[in-house]
Parts: C-alpha cells; structure tokens; sequence
C-alpha cells in the first residue's frame, strides 16, 4: 500500500530541490571556508556534508512514520522543548553573548530551530482539533499562548530571529485556518502596539542593529560594519560574479560571518546576478511546490502542517536576503539548506520530509 | 484561494529582492567594485628616518632607535577577561581600564590600536612570547628619534614635536604629513626640510585584519640628510658641567671663521621626552617650569649688557674722534649731571684714569664722560656696528634682535624724549639697551680681531657637501681704536687690580671684559666676554649668568676654565 502511493504521490521535486540548493551551498560554504585565515582545520563544507548525511536518514526516517502519530506527540515535544529552552537560559553555554546551544562534546545543538518546527506541529493539532473554535477570540487564545512562550524564550536566549520566525509561522497558520478578517486586523495592529514592548526585551546589541538599520551610517565600524561589507560584496559581483573562490570580500575575510546569515552575499559576491538569480529561482520553485502540496492535500492538519513550513522557508529566505543586501535589520536569520548550521540543516529535512509525509498519505485521509 | 493569495505575495516578494538585487550588481557594480579595492588594497607608509646629527668629529648627538610599541588587531583580539588580566599585568595597568581603551580607541577592526608606546625591550620580549596565547597582540617597531646626551646641547639640537594644523597647512606641499614629527627648536627646527627623511610606501593587498598578504608595488624610504655641526662635543659638557645649576648661557666661537664649538644654555630640558608620547604630563612640567627651560638664552634671551657695552662706548668715542687714547679723565666716585648724582661701582673713585684704565678697572664715571662725548646718536650707531638690536644670523631658530635705544626709538616707544641722563646709563650698558649673549660674543670677536664681524653658524656639512663659510664683513672702525680697546681688555685680565683677572688661563693670553648689570630687585646680571690669544684671537667667548652677581667672578673663572680646555683640547 504505502509502496504504491509512495510512487504515485511522491513529488520528486521536493526532494530533489532542497539536495541542489544543500550541494550548492556546500560549494559556497567551502568558499567561505576558504578564507586565509581559517587556519584551525575548520572546513564548514565538509562539517556541513555531515550533517546532511544526518538530514537524509531523518527525511528517510520521517517519512516512513504515519504522519497522525507523529502529530500525536506533539504536545510533548512542546513541553519537552518549553523545558529545554528554560534549561538554556540557566545552563546554557555562552557563545558569542547569547545562550542558543547545548554542548555535547564537539556536537552542539540549537533548541530553538527545532522549536519552529515543533511549533507548527503543535498548532496544526491544536487547531485542526478545535476548527471551528479558531473563530473566536476565546480559541485564538491557545494559539498565542503555544507560540508566545516559546516566542518569550528565545528572545531572551537572545535569538530574535527564530523568534520572528515564530510569530511568522503563527501569522500564516492563523491566516491558512481562515480566522476572521477582522481578527487578523486586529492582530496586526495589536503587533504594531506591542512593539514598544518588545523593543524592553531586546539586547543592546540588536536595538543597535535595528538603529542601524535606520542610518547605516551611524555605526559603519561596529553594528554597521558587517552590513556595509555584505553589501560590498554582493554589489561588486556584477552580472557574473568574481569567480567561485574569487571574491575578495570573502576570501580576505572582509565579510564576517560569511558561512552562516552571510552566505548569501558569498554567493553574490562569487557568481553575481546570474548566481543569485538561480539560487532565488530554486527556492521559489521549492516554496512553491510546497505551496501546491497544500492545495492539494485534503488533510486540513497537513494542510496546516504544510503552510507553516511553507510560510517558515518563504520567511527565512527573504529576510535573510533583504538582510543581507540591506533592505532589512540584520536580525540573525540564516539562509535554509545553505547557511552552516547542524540544528537548521536537519530541522529543514524535517520539515521538507513532512511535507513529503504529507503529500504521500493525501489520499488516505 | 488564501493558498494562492499566499503565493502571489510571496513571489511578489521574491521579485522585489530580485529587481535590487539587479540594481546592486548590473547597475551600480562598478561602485561596489570601487569599494571593493579600497577595501583590499592599502598604502601601508614606510616611513624614512630621519637624518642624524653629529658633532665636529662625528659623534653623535641626536639620532634614532628602534622603538617598540605594544599593539593590538582588535578583530583578532578578543578580549576575555583573561586575556586582559596577563595583558595588563604586563602593561601594569588593571583589566577594566585596558578594556576601556581598547574599546575608546579602536578605529577599525583592521586597524591595529596602540596600547602602549615604546616599552623597554625587555617587556616587549616578555609581549612577543605572550602573544602566542594570545592572538591578535604583537609588538611592532618604529625607528624614533634618540638624543644619547640628553639635555647637554639640547638647545642646540632641539627637539621633536608632533606636526600641528597651521604647520601641516603651510607645509604639506613639501611632503609633511599630518602625524609626522618635526623639529620645534634648535638645528631640528632649522634644518628639519634637510633632516627630514623622504617616506616610502608599500602598496599591498591586505586582509581584513589588515595583515599584508602580498606587496603590489614598494617605495623605498629615504633617510634625511645626516649634518655635521661645528660643535666639540668635549667642549660642550666641560661648559655643561660648568654651568650645571646656573640660569645663563655660554658661547664658543671661532673667531675667524664665526664657527660656534659651543653653545650652552641653563636650565636646559631633555629633548627625549618629547619624542613618545610617554609621559605628556612630564612635557607639561617641562613648559610650566618658572625658569623657561626652554628658552634659548645665548640667542633669545635680550638683557641689559652692563660694562661689557663699554667696549662699544670706547669704539664710539675713539673711532669718532671725540677723545683721544692719551685723553684722561677723574673718577672721584660719583658723576653729578645737574642735580643728579651717578655712582662708580667703586665708592672712593678711582682717581685720573686714560680710557685703558677705564676699561681695565671698568670704571662708570669715566665712561659716564665717554657717553656722553660719543653722544647717543654715536652710541647707538656702533651698537649697530657691531651687530646689536638685529639677528646674528646664526642657524638657528627663535633669535632675538634685542633693542638698541635711539632718539627715536624712545620718542616712539616711551612718548619722552631723549634725556642726558639716559646717555650716561646707556654708555655703561644700562638702560633701555637689551642685547643677546652672542650679539655680545660678535662685537667682542669684531673687536678682537680689529674688525672683522663674523655670522656665527653651526653647521658645517649637509649630507656629503661642505656647508660655504659664512658671511664675514669688516667693520670701518679704525685699526688704533680696536688696539687700544684691546689693551685695556688684556689689563683687565692680566693687571692685578684688573676686573677680569680671574679669568686668567695658564700658558694663555686672554683678554676680556666683565659686566654686572642692574636688573632690578632679583640682582644683576654677570657678564664676561673676551677672547685668546689676546693679540691674534682665535677663539672668542662669552659667559653670561642671569643674576649671577658679578661679571669678575664666577663669569671670569668660567671663562678661565673654558680657555684651559682649549689648550687641553688643542685648539690654543
């Protein structure tokens, strides 16, 4: 039975567009491994190759499991999650000022990529469960509770930007489930109003960064610094770029953070337009596809569950690319499938094989 | 249907970062690409040391070392609490306040920060073996200027500052750069466009820790030009020694040729400290000082001359015809010039004396009458003569003309006319007349060797080439005039009861001539000039002491015990 529909449902698309743009990347990351000076046996590109072998035997894992068990868990991992996260705020090593990682040896993994995906799995049970309580200000108040704890405990890690990524996931799963139209204004200006608020939580460091956004040229040596060099070296690739390992901004180690919320401008810098223009095609082409999934599946859990994931992906890839061409505040948002990372690499596998999962069990439901 | 809405807005999306992205690279690449390079691509300047300084026999007297600087890459250094603890442990300073300055300080992070300047070389080994655990701190070298005397000739040498605005303003044409050095006094003033070294450049490609990774085109720096003065340095620290303690200035000088051998200034500063910005609080000090040590007295400080003027006086009334060398005149102590009453030094008199004993006993009241036959007009042309009230033109910095007193000078400075009274204090070097320690060494040497004024200098090489001897002219006063004066100078030394016998040197004939001038309620000025061999000099001198009491003493005997060293040294 499963063999069948796995043939017949099985959008070949969804598999085979993420492992280009992950081979891709892998290309890039070498690049920004390449630099001078990384000279302490760091090569992102063969770490990251890793981790997509641990990514494949998830997706493999994922979608042989039935998808309903898996949602059946997903209140425990959300509590298990909510846990781990209070657990790094009291106990979590420091790297670079923030608590985001649990060490285990030379492995280290962030809670907080998971918690996007766990989120869009509790929501998808939680609303799908409760349909048509969703239509009243009473049922929205679960949703925004799931979201905003974890929401709380990664802004306080800090890592404002999977906790942006959060609110994304809730604003597109809320719109999917068709809450009212005057709901959602609401909520929209309820956002605006509560900003202030937020504005408390944030660290010096990233009300520097929103300032600078403001006026890059406030701050060009500090906060300001690495936006400027991003921009410098996506500009300077032209229409074909520099060259695979030719960039300047890159290999001189000009571009902080090149291999992870700066990949983009690597490739930028290295293959020019015509790079970006492809790998913008790839990710629209994918966002897509997953976009079709959910028209076409019947399963309104999987149908939530596909949204999140479609909203989660659309929401990284843009803000990390207006961010790095300075058209947004550099809020530490990595590019999916490309940017190094373990904990982002497997959690987007996941993510890709639930769609999959999905996808394969339409007809079921 | 919300499905495709999503799709829509997120292609919508897509397209906007798509159409910037097209504007970033096709339309203004060329821009980025501009930055770019200048991002890669740094001048790193070499900088070209400067030229050094030697005495008469080539020993040094200002050069450069090799300085060590404490520095930091502040992209590569992280400062954990650690790092700053051994960090400042070394420099001596806390952990918070290093934190500090790093943070105040830093430019760019490719910039390397200087957090502390010129180290001892033992604590920058310490540094360099540190650095190992600690990256991105290093120890870099600069050649910086070293003066191995200290403060012996420093005003001679003079010193090093940093360029400021209006210099940089005046100067950039000639390739002075903002932070560059140069010279604030003394020959590094004077010659600093010779001294200067040429900087050189590498242009190279460079990281973004500014590490040059590969030289793209290299300019090699030039050294200034190296200069020979005419100063002995031997003869330099006996003065030095000699006026240890003293506020005064001391000149030796060649009378042929106007070459200075030495010069000396007290107090006097260390030129050091100027260099590193080591101790700013101690350059502080240095120009707060109430005695001006920084002042150049034998050419910038303008005093009351006292009795040496007398030999101006004399130059005037024998050269003018208005008295004769057999012409006497009485000294009963005192000079009544209508109701007021002028004093000798000496309150008895010194009875009927001819202009050599005037000299050799330095007598007021007869020079009272010489004054007063020379008239003013006679006393202020031969001051001209010789030199007073303009530069002597000697190379160096800061000179002062002093004044020379006319009619109308004081008409026009003092609203007054002239009166009798100021010819009589002017005769004998009071007054308004203010004169410098060499205008006195140049008329003491044009009368010496009958008539020549010298321009003193000193230097005497630049580079490889033999500097032209420096101007000399010889005055239009008459050869009988400068004898005469001559032998009342040599009476002043070798005559027992002569005024400047204490400056009498062994196996030498030395002629000369004290001074004491009033100079208010501090006391006076002591003054003593003259030259040997008396007859044919070849080295001219002067010995002045702000407030020193009397010329005869401690002027005299310095000028004595200069004149042995000469003999010593083998130019007498």
């Amino acid at each position: 039975m499963y063999r069948i529909n796995y043939r017949k449902n099985f959008d070949l698309f969804l598999i085979i567009l993420p492992l280009i743009i992950v081979s891709a990347g892998l290309l890039f990351l070498y690049s920004a491994s390449h630099g001078i000076y990384e000279s302490n046996g760091t090569n992102f590109a063969h770490r990251q190759a890793m981790w997509l072998l641990a990514g494949i035997v998830m997706l493999v894992i994922i979608v042989n499991m039935d998808f309903r068990r898996i949602l059946d868990w997903s209140y425990l991992c959300y509590g298990i999650m909510a846990l781990m996260l209070l657990v790094l705020l009291f106990a979590g090593g420091a790297r670079m000022g923030a608590k985001r990682w649990f060490s285990i040896g030379w492995l280290t993994f962030q809670p907080s990529e998971f918690a996007k995906i766990i989120l869009i799995m509790v929501l998808a049970f939680y609303i799908g469960n409760n349909r048509h309580a969703i239509r009243t200000i009473k049922g929205l108040i679960t949703p925004f509770l799931l979201a905003g704890v974890l929401f709380l405990l990664i802004i306080k890690e800090p890592d404002l930007g999977s906790a942006l990524i959060l609110l994304a996931i809730l604003f597109i799963m809320l719109l999917v489930s068709e809450m009212p139209v005057k709901y959602m204004a609401g909520l929209v200006i309820a956002g605006v109003a509560s900003s202030p608020f937020l504005w408390n939580f944030l660290k010096e460091y990233q009300k520097r960064r929103l300032l600078v956004f403001i006026n890059p040229n406030m701050d060009p040596l500090g906060a300001g610094y690495t936006i400027i060099q991003s921009k410098i070296a996506i500009g300077s690739g032209g229409l074909f770029g520099r060259g695979f390992l030719g960039g300047t901004q890159n290999q001189l180690n000009f571009l902080p953070e090149s291999h992870t919320d700066f990949i983009f401008a690597v490739i930028g810098e290295e293959w020019g337009f015509a790079g970006v223009l492809l790998v913008v095609f790839l990710f629209v082409f994918l966002i897509s596809r997953i976009l079709s999934v959910a028209e076409r599946t019947n399963d309104f859990y999987g149908k939530l569950v596909v949204m999140g994931v479609a909203g989660m992906l659309a929401f990284q890839v843009i803000v990390n690319i207006a961010m790095t061409v300075g058209l947004m505040p550099v809020v530490g948002i990595p590019l999916p499938f490309v940017s190094y990372g373990g904990s982002s690499l497997i959690m987007n596998f996941i993510a890709i094989a639930l769609v999959i999962n999905i996808d394969m069990h339409r007809t079921l439901f | 249907m919300i499905i495709s809405f999503i799709r829509k807005i997120i292609i919508a999306l897509f397209s906007v970062l798509i159409v910037y992205l097209f504007y970033m690279q096709c339309v203004r690449g060329e821009y980025y690409q501009d930055l770019a390079k200048m991002n890669r691509i740094r001048l790193l300047p070499l900088s070209g040391p400067r030229g050094n300084i030697y005495d008469r026999d080539g020993n040094l007297l200002a050069g450069n070392r090799l300085a060590f600087d404490c520095v930091v890459m502040p992209q590569e250094f992280y400062p954990d609490h650690k790092a700053l603890e051994e960090l400042g442990r070394l420099l001596n300073k806390s952990a918070s306040v290093l934190k500090d300055e790093i943070r105040e300080n830093t430019i760019a992070p490719f910039v390397p920060m200087v957090i502390k300047d010129d180290v001892a070389k033992e604590l920058a080994i310490a540094i360099s073996e540190k650095s190992l655990d600690l990256p991105g701190l290093l120890i870099q070298t600069r050649s910086v200027r070293y003066y191995p005397h200290k403060n012996m000739g420093s005003h001679v040498i003079g010193y090093l500052g940093k360029i400021n605005e209006d210099e940089l303003y005046a100067l950039s044409d000639y390739g002075y750069k903002a932070m560059d050095h140069v010279g604030r006094g003394g020959l590094e003033s004077f010659y600093d466009s010779y001294l200067k070294g040429e900087e050189g450049g590498i242009q190279a490609e460079v990281d973004s820790r500014g590490r040059e990774l590969r030289q793209l085109g290299i300019k090699e720096p030039e050294k200034g030009k190296d200069i020979t003065t005419t100063i002995d340095l031997e003869l330099e620290a006996h003065i030095d020694s000699l006026m240890e303690g003293e506020r005064g200035a001391a000149i030796v000088m060649s009378s042929e040729t106007g070459e200075i051998l030495a010069l000396v200034s007290k107090p006097d500063f260390d030129p050091n400290i100027f260099v590193s910005a080591l101790k700013p609080d101690s350059i502080k000090i240095l120009l707060g000082r109430s005695d001006y040590p920084m002042i150049d007295r034998a050419i910038s400080g303008a005093y009351p001359p006292g009795s040496v003027f007398k030999l101006v006086t004399s130059s005037a009334a024998l050269d003018m015809k208005r008295m004769s060398l057999h012409d006497q005149l009485n000294c009963p102590g005192f000079y009544m010039l209508g109701k007021w009453r002028f004093n000798c030094w000496k309150d008895d008199g010194h009875g009927t004396e001819t202009i050599i004993d005037g000299i050799k006993n330095s007598c007021n009241v007869f020079f009272y009458q010489v004054g007063r036959k020379a008239g003013v007009d006679g006393l202020a042309a031969y001051a001209v003569k010789y030199g007073m009230g303009r530069n002597s033109g000697i190379d160096l910095p800061y000179e002062s003309a002093g004044t020379v007193p006319t009619r109308a000078w004081k008409l026009y400075r003092m609203r007054q006319s002239w009166f009798e009274g100021d010819t009589v204090n002017y005769a004998i070097g009071q007054g308004y007349l203010l004169v410098t320690p060499i205008q006195i060494l140049r008329m003491t040497n044009a009368v010496g060797t009958e008539g020549i004024l010298v321009k003193p200098f000193l230097v005497r090489k630049i580079g490889g080439l033999e500097v032209k001897g420096a101007e000399r002219r010889r005055l239009d006063i008459s050869k009988e005039t400068f004898r005469t004066i001559k032998e009342g100078m040599k009476r002043a030394v070798d005559d027992p009861s002569g005024t400047a016998k204490a400056a009498r040197a062994k196996g030498l004939s030395v002629a000369g001539k004290t001074g004491t001038a009033e100079a208010g309620p501090k006391g006076t000025h002591a003054w003593f000039t003259g030259f040997s061999p008396a007859d044919k000099p070849q080295f001219s001198l002067v010995v002045f002491l702000e407030y020193g009491g009397k010329g005869g003493d401690k002027p005299a005997k310095m000028a004595s015990s200069i004149f042995a060293k000469l003999k010593e040294l083998g130019y007498l």
